[in-house]
């Protein structure tokens, strides 16, 4: 048996019934990350001691018969920018590069709780700003599949950690596409929950009313496995939703019959790939086949959401990331005054990408500009959510590929920033609108890498979402395919 | 829209060295050129900004007290402190 091979679910059953002890999986995990992090820098730090402790408990805990919790011995990598108690957590910035949080966030609080293993954490891009991991400012994660190419970000790290298996299940965030273009990428399943579904509380804000916590993991069942833990309300994320957290995994075994599909025209445009459209294309027939009906469906102002996104994201950064400025967060720069050392602070420790959506939400923000620029947007954020809301009218699912292309090589869209931002094309809506979207693997380009399928639902349907992911993964095998 | 990127620098307290100013105007140029074409989106009169993915009502609760994150704990991030407060370079 060969563990990285394991499924979440798999590894959890075999720790319970005794076949594997919790200790050989975080070893075997945190070996695998100690011989391959240097070729593909998944990972910013790992935590070995606290991993091996918490390990050593879980196996103790069976040794006495006490009742294990849910993820009891599951190592689970997670993204930097999440706090972590007593390991460093540096969002992938030389802001925070000596930054010890005192405390977890609520996912990680749960996870540990369920006796998941933290075994790590995993490279992005700075504040979680780009689709590449090139902007982490330590360095890249490469795509497990091909390392010429990027693993997709912001949660590369956490895409690559799986798909090299590095780690069974990972924790990334989304704020426009920051788990489902990894997941594309790299061919892993991703799943960015419905605004509100998982606390926040102790990830580093990049854009408030956008950002949401999620798994990514190699099968859907895993996904529903995970969300089970680290859903619900929290009462220190006052944005975190009160409604009841379903058994997500009580309905992934029912067949799709009467399931109705929309495919949006609008994400078969002239931008997308051959290869993708047929794989894409390929997989509406597999859900067919598992009983799901299809109509085509329009959501006419999602053109528009990448503009709106580059508008409404850069705002709501500028303001968050103000906090970081000399005073709380370890690092300062030497300067005469306080004015000075805050403007040198800024400068030294933020990477040009930060910079950038820093100075691009101030300059919207700034006086006789708010209504032309966020305003304006927030209008059309209104009509994206609209079209969401017509159409989860007449459909339950909403299918499209996760981005119009396979990854890209590093450097290629160094000198054009827009070309970046139109990665995340087809994922920003859902986080506009708020609703949840997955990105499942289902095939390959010539060049063996992998393609993503994304399905959108209706708020708080992830059970819908999950349910039609992995049915279509009991017919097809791209999620259990690896890496060489 | 020469020095935009050092103006804008200012408001954002954010220092940008001047061999940096003129890309990084470059980059802005290209961004605000995309974002334009939200000038030119039609929009029916009525239409009301959403800026919250969830519009929920006031999130409230119980007012009662619970234990604060010790001084000491919050301090130890920080980049210089007297042991009570965070110190800083003088305002002036």
């Amino acid at each position: 048996m060969q563990i990285e091979n394991l499924s979440a679910v798999e590894i959890v059953a075999k720790i319970k019934s005794g076949e594997v002890t919790a200790v050989q999986c975080a070893e075997h995990f945190l070996g695998r990350t100690g011989e391959l992090n240097d070729a593909n820098g998944a990972y910013l730090s790992t935590c070995d001691a606290a991993a091996m402790a918490a390990a050593e408990a879980v196996d103790a805990d069976r040794a006495v018969g006490k009742t294990l919790g849910p993820l009891a011995g599951l190592p689970v990598a997670v993204k930097d920018g999440i706090c972590t108690r007593d390991q460093t957590t540096t969002a992938g910035s030389k802001m925070l590069s000596k930054f010890v949080p005192s405390y977890d966030a609520t996912i990680v609080q749960k996870l540990k709780s369920a006796g998941a293993i933290v075994i790590g954490k995993t490279n992005m891009d700075e504040f979680a700003m780009g689709s590449s991991t090139e902007s982490s400012a330590y360095f890249p994660a490469k795509n497990p599949w091909n390392h010429d190419h990027v693993p997709g970000g912001s949660s590369g790290g956490s895409a690559t950690a799986v798909a090299a298996a590095m780690a069974p299940v990972s924790i990334g965030s989304d704020t426009g596409g920051s788990i489902r273009q990894p997941a594309s990428f790299c061919g892993i399943t991703g799943l960015k929950p419905t605004y509100g579904r998982v606390s926040r509380f102790g990830l580093i804000a990049f854009a408030s009313s956008l950002d949401q916590i999620g798994p990514m993991t190699h099968t859907a069942e895993d996904a529903a496995l995970v969300m089970q833990t680290i859903a619900g309300h929290d009462p220190r994320d006052s944005t975190s939703a009160v409604d009841a957290v379903p058994d997500f995994s009580a309905t992934l075994n029912q067949r799709l019959d009467g399931v109705k599909i929309g495919v949006c025209v609008d994400h078969f445009g002239d931008g997308v790939s051959e290869s993708v459209r047929a794989k894409v294309d390929a997989a509406i027939e597999v859900l067919k086949a598992l009983g799901a009906e299809t109509q085509e469906i329009q959501l006419p102002y999602t053109k528009y959401a990448i503009a709106a996104y580059y508008v409404i994201a850069p705002c709501e950064a500028s303001s968050n990331l103000s906090r970081f400025d000399g005073v709380r967060y370890t690092n300062r720069s030497a300067a005469a005054n306080l004015a000075d050392m805050y403007t040198h602070t800024r400068g030294e420790f933020f990477g040009n990408e930060v910079k950038n959506r820093i100075l691009l939400g101030t300059y919207a923000l700034s006086s006789g500009y708010y209504d032309a620029y966020y305003l304006k947007a927030s209008k059309v954020r209104r009509m994206i959510k609209n079209d969401y809301d017509k159409a989860f009218a007449s459909v339950d699912l909403i299918l499209g590929p996760t981005v119009p292309s396979t990854a890209f090589k590093f450097g290629e869209h160094a000198a054009d920033p827009i070309a970046m931002y139109l990665a995340d094309i087809y994922t920003v809506s859902a986080n506009l609108a708020g609703v949840p979207a997955i990105s499942i693997p289902c095939g390959f380009d010539d060049a063996q890498l992998p393609i993503g399928l994304q399905l959108q639902a209706n708020r708080f349907n992830e059970s819908a979402i999950l349910q039609a992911a992995h049915q279509y993964q009991t017919q097809t095998d791209f999620h259990l395919r690896r890496p060489e | 829209m020469s020095n935009l990127a050092q103006k804008v620098a200012l408001l954002a307290r954010l220092h940008l060295p001047d061999d940096r100013a003129s890309a990084t105007q470059a980059d802005l140029e290209k961004v605000l050129d995309y974002v334009k074409q939200l000038e030119s989106v039609d929009l029916p009169d009525d239409t009301e900004p959403f800026f919250g993915a969830i519009e929920s009502v006031n999130a409230i609760r119980n007012d009662e007290v619970l234990p604060s994150t010790e001084r000491e704990t919050i301090l130890a991030n920080s980049p210089d402190s007297d042991g009570q407060f965070y110190k800083v370079p003088p305002v002036f």
